[in-house]
């Protein structure tokens, strides 16, 4: 499958962000970076179809993502959001469970056979098997983290948007998210998620989209684009970036030393 | 485990309108009552009784229990917020208004129950209007909107009762402040039971999206929820709900704040199971309260409203105290 990105902008309190953004991609992961504010989460919901672009065409499979209806959206394209607020006192099967919404006509209220399977297979997957009676009141940052990847495994959808699935994880909550990431692009899925570490944009993504100047900045292979020019012309900050085995390292420069 | 609440619940609400139609004003013998019940068509004293005035009230007082509680538990879900009651839209206080003009300048009687519903229905658009942001309805403005709006109209009647009506005008706006079904049979019956069947009815169309809404709105959409149509068609249940109560019973407090929470205490969270719990226990909630009203001061009526308020108050305050509104921390 293709997401397409033609000539887009979007904006937000009536400010525009990004401008004239082209961009076509059709399956691995791809991190988005750039500095707060720049307009990355914003182009993600754009491309989840939960908000329309100030311009241009989204498209999937060469359908307009907000011409589909709400239902068919939610079975192609999942979005997963860590930051909103949620009811402390849902369990983790409840949560889940919501993934099969799209997957039901109006009138169908109970869960089939294939929705316990996709929920079954989406809690195993994150480890979350013996969770399902846990409120999500009483889980940690991380646990909290896997339950909305969990959601989107559950969806079944060919194409996943990732808000900065590792903020506020540790270090081995966030390998272990980043590693089923790559597991669902391994598996065929179309991976898209906002990145803030460098390091872990080039060490798991195939594909890095630099943000910044109201457009995209670089666009390639993570070697390829995030270069010292790239990142000076993002965030303003001078970095040197070394090439190890294991990926890139970012040193940032201070002046005089 | 919740089958067996949910029969609990179920058997509740004959239970409590077999006590509903068995106590009244005047004793009947249980044979009697059992007889009239069984041959309606049969005629005398007793079947009149059973079945013109304590069958019709028994009726009334179970649609308005549970069109309050499936108002307030919609819109408890809609706007995310445990402490959200049906009259917060302003439905209450709209038709407060209509119903003090009506009875300060005369109007017939049998008008004012629709009068009442109307205006109602008037003033929950204009909150709704004043909480639009785009095309969605903002969680924070309605409940300012609603407060604020509710606090000038009951301003209004207050007015009314103290300036403009006199002797039995300000006595009528009373009885209707106060909540009662007194007097009140099949005809208003009829008149409300169609607009409250359409709110139950988009109501209950509403629950599994609701489920999805207690993600948030943002995860709601994205999982293909038509958040703007949810919301709206919310409102308009809870509207044709609490203005169908409001038109049989004034005002009857309480109701559409606690049952949410009681039903959320026996069957969880799951608007599945409920919605269709707050709905039996509203009923037979109101049921009992509307038995003790007629029975406990007989022959003379103690207001609903003002008994399930001394009943409603203390139990929502040790609920809460306890932690029921955790539920949406």
């Amino acid at each position: 499958m293709t997401l397409a990105l033609e000539r887009v902008s979007v904006a937000r309190g009536g400010r525009t962000l990004l401008r004239d953004v082209s961009l076509t991609l059709d399956g691995g992961v791809v991190a988005l970076v750039g500095p707060n504010g720049v307009g990355k989460t914003t182009l993600l919901r754009a491309m989840a179809g939960v908000l329309a672009p100030s311009a241009g065409t989204i498209a999937l499979d060469g359908v307009a993502v907000r011409t589909l209806p709400p239902r068919e959206r939610a079975r192609r394209i999942a979005l997963v959001d860590p930051t909103e607020p949620v009811l402390a006192a849902l369990t983790v099967a409840d949560a889940v469970g919501s993934a099969r919404f799209p997957h039901h006509r109006w009138w169908e209220w109970e869960a089939t056979a294939d929705d316990t399977r996709a929920i079954d297979d989406a809690l195993e997957r994150t480890a979350l098997t013996s969770f399902r009676t846990r409120e999500l009141g009483t889980l940690s940052a991380g646990e909290r983290q896997r339950v909305w990847i969990a959601l989107a495994i559950a969806q079944r959808a060919a194409v996943i948007l990732l808000d900065e699935p590792t903020s506020h994880l540790d270090l081995k909550a966030s390998v272990q998210t980043l590693q089923l990431v790559r597991e669902l692009a391994a598996a065929g899925a179309l991976v898209v998620a906002v990145l803030h570490q460098l390091e872990e944009a080039s060490a798991f993504a195939d594909r890095v989209i630099v943000l910044g100047g109201e457009g995209v900045l670089a666009d390639g292979r993570p070697e390829a684009a995030l270069t010292s020019a790239t990142i000076a012309a993002a965030y303003g900050v001078d970095v040197a970036v070394e090439r190890r085995p294991e990926g890139l390292a970012f040193h940032r420069r201070i002046s005089g030393v | 485990m919740l089958a067996a609440r949910f029969a609990l619940l179920a058997a509740l609400v004959p239970l409590a309108m077999l006590v509903g139609v068995g106590f009244g004003g005047a004793a009947l013998e249980p044979g009697a009552l059992a007889h009239a019940l069984l041959h309606p068509a049969d005629g005398g004293d007793v079947a009149t009784i059973v079945w013109q005035l304590r069958v019709p009230r028994v009726a009334i007082a179970a649609t308005v229990g549970a069109s309050l509680a499936l108002a307030g538990t919609l819109l408890q879900a809609l706007l995310r917020n445990p402490i959200v009651d049906p009259y917060l839209t302003g439905v209450a206080s709209g038709a407060g208004v209509s119903i003090a003009v009506a009875a300060t300048v005369g109007v017939a009687p049998i008008l004012v129950p629709p009068l009442g519903f109307v205006s109602g229905l008037a003033t929950s658009i204009l909150v709704a209007l004043l909480a639009r942001r785009g095309p969605r309805l903002d969680a924070e403005r309605l409940v300012l909107a609603g407060v604020s709006l509710s606090a000038l109209l009951s301003a209004i009647v207050t007015l009314a009762i103290e300036r403009l009506a006199r002797g039995t005008a300000s006595e009528a706006i009373l009885a209707w402040l106060a909540g009662s079904l007194a007097g009140r049979g099949w005809p208003e019956l009829a008149a409300a039971a169609p607009e409250a069947l359409a709110g139950l009815v988009l109501g209950v169309a509403t629950i599994p999206a609701l489920n999805v809404l207690r993600l948030g709105e943002g995860r709601a959409a994205a999982l293909g929820v038509d958040v703007t149509r949810l919301q709206w068609a919310l409102l308009v249940a809870s509207t044709l709900l609490t203005a169908a109560a409001v038109a049989l019973a004034g005002l009857i407090g309480f109701v559409g704040l606690v049952v949410p929470h009681l039903g959320r205490r026996v069957v969880g969270p799951d608007l599945r199971a409920l919605v269709p719990a707050s709905i039996l226990i509203g009923a037979a909630l109101v049921v009992l309260a509307d038995a003790l009203a007629r029975t406990l001061a007989a022959p003379a009526e103690i207001p609903l409203g003002v008994l399930l308020a001394f009943v409603g108050v203390p139990t929502f305050l040790v609920l809460y105290l306890r932690g029921a509104a955790r539920a949406y921390a």
